[in-house]
C-alpha cells in the first residue's frame, strides 16, 4: 500500500534505490563527514570559489534541482579534488585538525594549535589562505589572535 | 544621736570612679567607603571583561560603535556558507533522481487513465515548488 509521508519531517527512512538515468553524467559524491568538511571549509571556499558562486547564481535563477545539475557536478568535483590534494600534501595535519574538531563539538577555538599547523601546511603546499570575510580592517582575525578570551581549558 | 552621725555612708576617698557606658573597640580593616569602592572596581572590571567576551563571540552587525572583534560567530557562519553549494549540489542530485523515479512509477500506475499528465504540478505557477509529500511504497 502506498501512502503519503513528509519528505524530511519524518522518522521513516525514505529510500529509493532507483539509479540515476544514464544521460546524466556520473559523479562521485564527496562522502566526507562533517568534521573534515568543517576543517577544510575555508579552503573549499577559496579553492572552489568560482564554481561555488556559479552554482549559487544558477540556483538563484531557478530553484529546480534539474536546472543546476551541471554546475553542481563541477562544485562536487572541485571539492573532491581539493580534499584529495589536502590528503596528498597535508594528510597528518588535516587529520589532527578534524579529529580535534570532532572531539570538541566542532568549535574552531578549541583547536587553534592544530589549525595553525594545518593552515601553514596548506599555505605552503597549495597556496591557500584562510580568510574570514567581513573582518574589520586593521584587526587581527580571530584565528590569529594571540590571547583570545575563548580558549580551551588547559589539557591535562 | 552622735552614734548615728558616725556610721553614715559617704563616697570613698577621691570620689566614685566614672561609669563606663561606651564600647571600646579597636578600629579594624578598611572603612566602608573603601570597601564600596573596591566592590565597584571589581564589578566594573567583570562587566568590562564580559563585554569583551561578548564582542569576541557574537556577531551583531548592527552597531558601528561596537564593530570590533566578535569574530567567532562570523568564522562559524562563513565555514558553513562555504559548504552550502557542496551540500546543496549533492541534495539536488538526489532529489532529481528521486523525482524521476517517482514520475516513472506514476506513469506505470496511471497508464490506464486517459488524459493523465505525469508529474503535473498542483500549483498554478511556473516557479519550482519543492515536493511536500513523498509517496512510500510498502
Amino acid at each position: 500500500m502506498a501512502y503519503n509521508e513528509h519528505p524530511f519531517l519524518t522518522d521513516i527512512k525514505v529510500t529509493d534505490p532507483t539509479p540515476m538515468p544514464d544521460n546524466v553524467p556520473k559523479v562521485d559524491e564527496v562522502g566526507a563527514t562533517s568534521a573534515p568538511l568543517k576543517s577544510a571549509s575555508f579552503f573549499i571556499g577559496g579553492f572552489c570559489k568560482d564554481y561555488n558562486e556559479d552554482f549559487m547564481l544558477c540556483k538563484n535563477e531557478n530553484n529546480d534541482p534539474a536546472h543546476c545539475l551541471k554546475e553542481g557536478r563541477k562544485v562536487t568535483r572541485c571539492a573532491i579534488d581539493l580534499l584529495k590534494k589536502l590528503r596528498e600534501n597535508c594528510d597528518k595535519q588535516f587529520e589532527a585538525h578534524w579529529q580535534c574538531l570532532d572531539k570538541n563539538n566542532h568549535e574552531f577555538y578549541m583547536c587553534r594549535p592544530e589549525e595553525k599547523i594545518f593552515n601553514g601546511c596548506v599555505l605552503n603546499a597549495l597556496n591557500l589562505k584562510k580568510v574570514i570575510p567581513g573582518s574589520p580592517e586593521g584587526q587581527t582575525p580571530i584565528n590569529l589572535k594571540e590571547n583570545p578570551i575563548y580558549r580551551p581549558r588547559p589539557r591535562t | 544621736m552622735s552614734n548615728t552621725l558616725n556610721t553614715q555612708d559617704l563616697p570613698p576617698e577621691g570620689g566614685f570612679p566614672s561609669v563606663r557606658y561606651q564600647r571600646n573597640l579597636p578600629k579594624r580593616g578598611p572603612s566602608g567607603s573603601v570597601l564600596l569602592l573596591g566592590v565597584t572596581l571589581i564589578s566594573a572590571y567583570g562587566l568590562y571583561r564580559l563585554g569583551q567576551t561578548n564582542l569576541e563571540r557574537r556577531n551583531i552587525p548592527t552597531s558601528k560603535l561596537f564593530y570590533r572583534d566578535r569574530e567567532l560567530d562570523r568564522e562559524k557562519y562563513w565555514s558553513r556558507i562555504h559548504l552550502i553549494p557542496l551540500l546543496q549540489a549533492e541534495m539536488d542530485r538526489d532529489l532529481y533522481r528521486r523525482t524521476l523515479a517517482t514520475q516513472a512509477r506514476e506513469q506505470e500506475v496511471m497508464s490506464d487513465v486517459p488524459g493523465w499528465k505525469v508529474g503535473e504540478k498542483v500549483y498554478h505557477t511556473k516557479r519550482y515548488v519543492k515536493p511536500t509529500v513523498v509517496v512510500i511504497d510498502e
